[in-house]
């Protein structure tokens, strides 16, 4: 090559669309795989059900996917009712806490964190096993024993997800409504009939569905996004640890944009509230 | 040491079978910990390597900090916002943006970045190095791997943590102007004169406390798996930073919640 940086230069926005098509084509074939998947893998995707809620290996040990989410939305829902008690406080309003709680948590908190949570445990333990099969070539194995593997590995685990994700994420809700009440009730010494009549009167029933429909969009991406980099990671050991890394900090930005692009979607400007009933 | 996995950082003190593995591997980090800190006073400290996981860690979490901020930025404000417009309070929109950015969105965003990019990259870094050998070769050299590897990176995930905080803080305060003023038509002027109404000195500090004890623990925990890996090859390394990224995310928000809890006691009054 005559002048490598100009050609290096030339070369990097092709580089760019052809990863974005190669990416577009992966998930297109996976989701397009999901009825063959479900037909002929019905056994797999049982066994996946049970490896992503409860996670697998030293993961497994301490309560899998269901208690790490559990954990992170407790320990949220408890910040969030520290914070917002003594900041309303500083305005004479401490007695609108459980209406915090029942807007935030389930608007903003729940499904940030439960995506968050998705994406560190199930999602980054995607990768990890899709990295060291490809490494390991038995990615190629599958395939020369006439097995699809896309369907095989990467359409089961998504329909698997999108089974295990609705329990997942209303257990998700409810602990981060009951770490509120506890710290607001129990901690801080509000009525509890108080906390009630606010978290009751405020809690939207049309909220909480939308709030569920981010969290099945975002199970989905996740998934994607971590199928994707573990199924072609590259370079040994160390590409796998990258490669999971890599997929962790795309599906962060990934688990936010969808929070925020759907609640734009679904409440608009102005918002779909009212205070006064 | 010719221990392999989580016994080499271990206390030597038997625990009943079932549990030792989870207490050893927490009993393993605190005393990995306990050496880190006191390598930090030892000579010779390594300033190059120092410096240059600082680089490291700036260079891997700098775009993926914008890039989770900036949504969150106006995610928060416009739930807020939405919030303050009904109250009749959209003039206190901008005490608001200030208070949720610096006590909350600055923290939070800079733990997610920290562990999910850097503390992730330094785990694949060294459980590739641990399982090639090199670490034990280092020890044949007589050169110790807590003080020659995991001070400088602790350290550098602290610095850079307390550096990308005040980044986060600042953007989240920028984007929340633009959104409040431009998309839901809030007084600029009353914005501004907002920012400082709920939120002084001691909230700014708590937050770089936060952020601090948040990047040194996500490097510690990253260098503890990394170093403790078990058996070999490909799975092993996958499995080692996914675990890095669970265990880092839930020793971040316990520090987040006692921490906020330490801070509100303290400013109260």
């Amino acid at each position: 090559m005559t002048y490598p940086r100009i050609a290096r230069t030339l070369a990097q926005p092709v580089g760019l669309l052809s990863r974005i098509g190669d990416q577009t084509l992966f998930y297109g074939k996976a989701i397009g795989g999901t009825p063959h998947a479900f037909i002929h893998f019905r056994k797999e995707i049982v066994r996946l059900i049970a490896e992503i809620s409860m996670g697998a290996g030293v993961l497994a040990m301490i309560g899998g996917t269901l208690v790490i989410v559990g954990f992170l939305t407790l320990a949220t829902g408890g910040t969030l009712a520290v914070q917002g008690y003594s900041s309303l406080g500083n305005i004479g309003i401490e007695a609108l806490t459980g209406f915090l709680s029942a807007f935030i948590n389930v608007r903003i908190a729940a499904p940030v964190i439960a995506g968050i949570g998705l994406a560190a445990t199930f999602g980054a333990g995607v990768t990890a096993q899709l990295g060291a099969m490809r490494i390991n070539e038995e990615i190629d194995a599958l395939e020369s024993m006439a097995i699809r593997p896309i369907e095989y590995l990467v359409s089961t685990r998504i329909v698997a997800g999108m089974i295990a994700i609705t329990p997942l994420y209303s257990i998700a809700v409810i602990l981060s409504f009951l770490a509120s009440r506890f710290t607001t009730v129990f901690l801080f010494g509000q009525s509890g009939g108080l906390y009630d009549h606010y978290f009751n009167t405020f809690l939207n029933p049309i909220d909480l569905l939308w709030s569920f429909v981010q969290a099945i969009l975002m199970a989905l991406t996740i998934l994607l996004i971590h199928t994707y980099y573990g199924y072609f990671a590259t370079g040994g050991p160390s590409g796998v640890g990258v490669a999971v890394g890599n997929a962790v900090r795309t599906s962060l930005i990934v688990v936010v944009s969808v929070t925020l692009l759907v609640s734009l979607a679904v409440y608009g400007s102005n918002g779909n509230f009212n205070l006064s009933g | 040491m010719a221990v392999k996995g989580p016994e080499r950082w271990s206390m030597g003190v038997g625990v009943p079978k079932g549990l030792s593995g989870a207490m050893g591997a927490v009993g393993g980090l605190f005393s990995m910990g306990l050496d880190a800190v006191k390598f930090m006073f030892v000579r010779p400290f390594y300033w190059r390597e120092f410096l240059e996981q600082c680089w490291f860690v700036a260079r891997v979490s700098l775009a993926p900090t914008l890039l989770v901020a900036i949504p969150f930025t106006v995610l928060v404000s416009f739930t807020l916002n939405i919030l303050l417009r009904e109250l009749g309070a959209a003039d206190l929109s901008g005490a608001g943006a200030a208070f949720g950015a610096v006590t909350q969105i600055g923290p939070t965003v800079t733990v997610l970045i920290v562990a999910g990019a850097g503390a992730t990259a330094m785990c694949a870094d060294l459980g590739s190095r641990t399982i090639r050998e090199e670490i034990d070769a280092m020890e044949v050299l007589g050169i110790n791997p807590v003080q020659r590897l995991v001070t400088p990176r602790m350290l550098a995930a602290g610095l850079v943590a307390f550096l990308l905080n005040s980044l986060v803080v600042i953007v989240g305060i920028v984007g929340g102007y633009f959104f409040s003023v431009f998309v839901q038509d809030v007084n600029p002027g009353a914005f501004a004169a907002g920012l400082t109404l709920l939120t002084g000195v001691p909230e700014v500090i708590i937050s770089c406390v936060k952020a601090l004890l948040f990047g040194l623990m996500a490097g510690l925990i990253a260098c503890y798996r990394g170093l403790s890996i078990t058996g070999g090859g490909a799975k092993a390394v996958g499995n080692a930073v996914n675990e890095t990224v669970v265990f880092a995310f839930m020793a971040l928000f316990v520090i987040n919640v006692v921490v906020t809890a330490i801070g509100i006691q303290m400013t109260a009054k």
